[in-house]
């Protein structure tokens, strides 16, 4: 009993392990002790197990129950609370997923944990206790987060701050019964629509292209699109574009809006105001094209492009797809 | 529909942040404060779900004494009141401890409907306080609300979350928690007549002595940084060292093949 870390897995809409497990459980080998475990919950979801080994959990555990089928925060909460209490692991994780930022801070509460949010460090203290590193005050700082004792300790991790790195295990799959009362779930899920878009998920993207208010207009977005597909990129656009109506809120990277931490960041007529970055700041190499010498992203990026972004746009799409014929 | 809403204060998104001496805390003296804007949301929510269906809104918050002002907004905006617990420790307080003091105080006149709050404080970075408050009421919650519609009978709201990858509608009873995203409303500003008579509505202040921490399974100590569950240790200002590579004063096609040869050779990302 004890000493274990476990990783609660994050599935997709269509039941897939998502990446940030695989990063979490990853990271988690190589900085903190004890044994790592996977954890499922879900209906029909003893078959990922094996997945989770791939990426080095020694051990899975399986709620699998048809009540988990539709997520609910209150049958995901209750599945894993009832598992902590049982086996009593020192750390939890999960990863920073609009799942995780829901059913963790209510499974918190239940069992007494403390939790942090949105990990970019994962590490432990002299004395063994969970240690994390997060963002505060919109990216402009970042905090060393220590925790008290590990009761459990429990955290979310930033999808793409870590990477993923298979280490082969046989894991010992455990399948747990837990009682969940029917009528203790009282969502009742009506309907799940599903993006058409075949693009990555901005808060998962290795690549991202952004649009700002330089686009002019909604019908110079597919500029934007098509670079972005050339490249394997996601679509996103800055507060101004999303404000004048360009493009869906749901594309919007900054602190009101998605926090974004890809390879590459192209931002495309972005200003780069303070809250743009707060959203993007930590992004690995930031590309600006702009026709303002004097825009500020222009002092915080890595390679900036002055010019019109309507002549540049459609030459570096041609140029990416050339390199990448090229293999 | 009595609906509550948890509101905090949070420095303005164009504050500038310094790090104490201490190296764990930051120096607030010259920072402006403004309502948590993900809260703004939840206060806009509550004053039209009180138009469309009658009713009331209370705003809660918990903070030092300059949390006034945030309330102070909310009132103006159209809530009816607000209480303010009040205490300069509450700041050092995990979610947990802060949830707990605010339910008891939504628990004991307890005829509530909904209870609305941001998805997350744009300081600290986190939204767990409105979940951990649902927990301790026992009642359903729903994070990362983009729409949400009271039913006829009002003893449902159906709501819709963003999820990764797509979008999904639920139907919860009532009483509820819920947490909002932006895109849920377009928050007003408060008029002048509102605010001169956000001057007189009723403020309730709960003092430390006030909390009857016995029956929330809480001690005093336990407001405090004491009472958490981690503490920040070190506070730093990220500098993240930027190549700042100009590429300017060229014909687009040399700046691109530029740009992509750096991409590729130096940054090796493409």
């Amino acid at each position: 009993m004890g000493n274990e870390t476990w990783v609660v897995a994050d599935l997709t809409i269509d039941g897939k392990v998502r990446k940030v497990t695989l990063e979490a459980i990853s990271e988690a080998r190589k900085k903190l002790q004890g044994t790592l475990c996977g954890v499922l919950l879900g209906s029909g979801v003893s078959a990922l197990a094996p997945e989770l080994g791939r990426y080095g959990a020694e051990k899975v555990y399986v709620v699998d129950s048809e009540i988990l089928g539709d997520y609910s925060s209150e049958g995901y909460s209750t599945a894993l609370s009832e598992l902590i209490k049982k086996h009593s692991p020192d750390i939890v994780l999960a990863g920073n997923t609009s799942q995780g930022q829901d059913y963790f801070p209510r499974t918190a509460a239940r069992v007494g944990a403390g939790l942090a949010l949105d990990a970019i460090d994962l590490g432990l203290s002299d004395s063994g206790r969970l240690t994390v590193k997060r963002y505060m005050y919109s990216g402009k700082s970042i905090a060393t987060v220590e925790f008290l004792d590990n009761s459990p300790a429990m955290a979310t991790v930033r999808p793409n701050a870590f990477k993923p790195e298979e280490d082969p295990k046989t894991p010992e799959v455990l399948s747990e019964s837990v009682d969940i009362p029917a009528d203790c779930i009282w969502t009742k899920v009506v309907e799940v629509k599903r993006k058409e878009s075949t693009r990555p998920e901005l808060t998962e993207a290795d690549r991202i292209v952004s649009g700002g208010r330089g686009m002019a207009s909604s019908e110079n977005f597919p500029l934007i699109f098509e670079l972005a597909d050339t490249i394997g990129a996601a679509a996103g656009a800055s507060r101004a574009a999303v404000d004048a109506g360009f493009v869906p809120y749901e594309m919007q990277v900054g602190q009101t809006g998605k926090v974004v931490s890809p390879s590459i960041y192209i931002a495309i007529g972005i200003s780069g105001s303070v809250q743009h970055f707060a959203g993007m700041g930590s992004s690995k190499v930031i590309v600006a094209i702009n026709k303002d010498p004097d825009a500020p992203i222009f002092s915080k990026c890595d390679y900036g492009i002055v010019g019109d972004l309507f002549k540049v746009v459609p030459v570096l799409t041609k140029e990416f797809k050339n390199l990448l014929a090229q293999g | 529909m009595k609906t509550y809403v948890i509101v905090r204060q949070t420095p303005d998104t164009e504050a500038k942040i310094k790090v104490n001496g201490d190296g764990r805390s930051i120096n607030s003296e010259s920072i402006k404060w403004i309502v948590n804007p993900y809260d703004e949301f939840a206060i806009e929510e509550a004053i039209r779900i009180k138009e469309n269906h009658g009713g009331e809104v209370i705003l809660i918050t918990m903070g030092p004494a300059r949390n006034l002002a945030a309330l102070r907004t909310g009132l103006a905006m159209g809530a009816d009141s607000a209480i303010h617990i009040k205490d300069e420790s509450f700041a050092s307080a995990d979610p947990y401890a802060i949830a707990k003091v605010i339910a008891q105080e939504i628990k004991n006149p307890g005829d509530y409907d909904l209870i609305l709050t941001g998805k997350k404080m744009i300081d600290e970075e986190t939204g767990q306080v409105g979940i951990h408050v649902a927990e301790d009421l026992g009642i359903p919650q729903g994070a990362v609300v983009t729409k949400l519609d009271i039913s006829d009978d009002r003893k449902s709201v159906r709501v819709q979350k963003e999820i990764e990858g797509g979008q999904v509608i639920v139907d919860l009873p009532l009483p509820a928690l819920l947490t909002c995203e932006r895109g849920l409303n377009e928050p007003r500003y408060a008029s002048l007549p509102g605010i001169m008579k956000a001057k007189k509505k009723p403020v309730k202040v709960i003092e430390t002595g006030d909390i009857d921490f016995s029956s929330i399974g809480l001690s005093a100590e336990q407001l405090g940084e004491g009472g958490s569950r981690y503490a920040v240790t070190k506070l730093e200002v990220p500098e993240i060292k930027r190549r700042l590579h100009m590429i300017e004063g060229m014909e687009v096609s040399d700046a691109v093949k530029e740009l992509v040869t750096a991409l590729r050779e130096e940054a090796k990302v493409i």
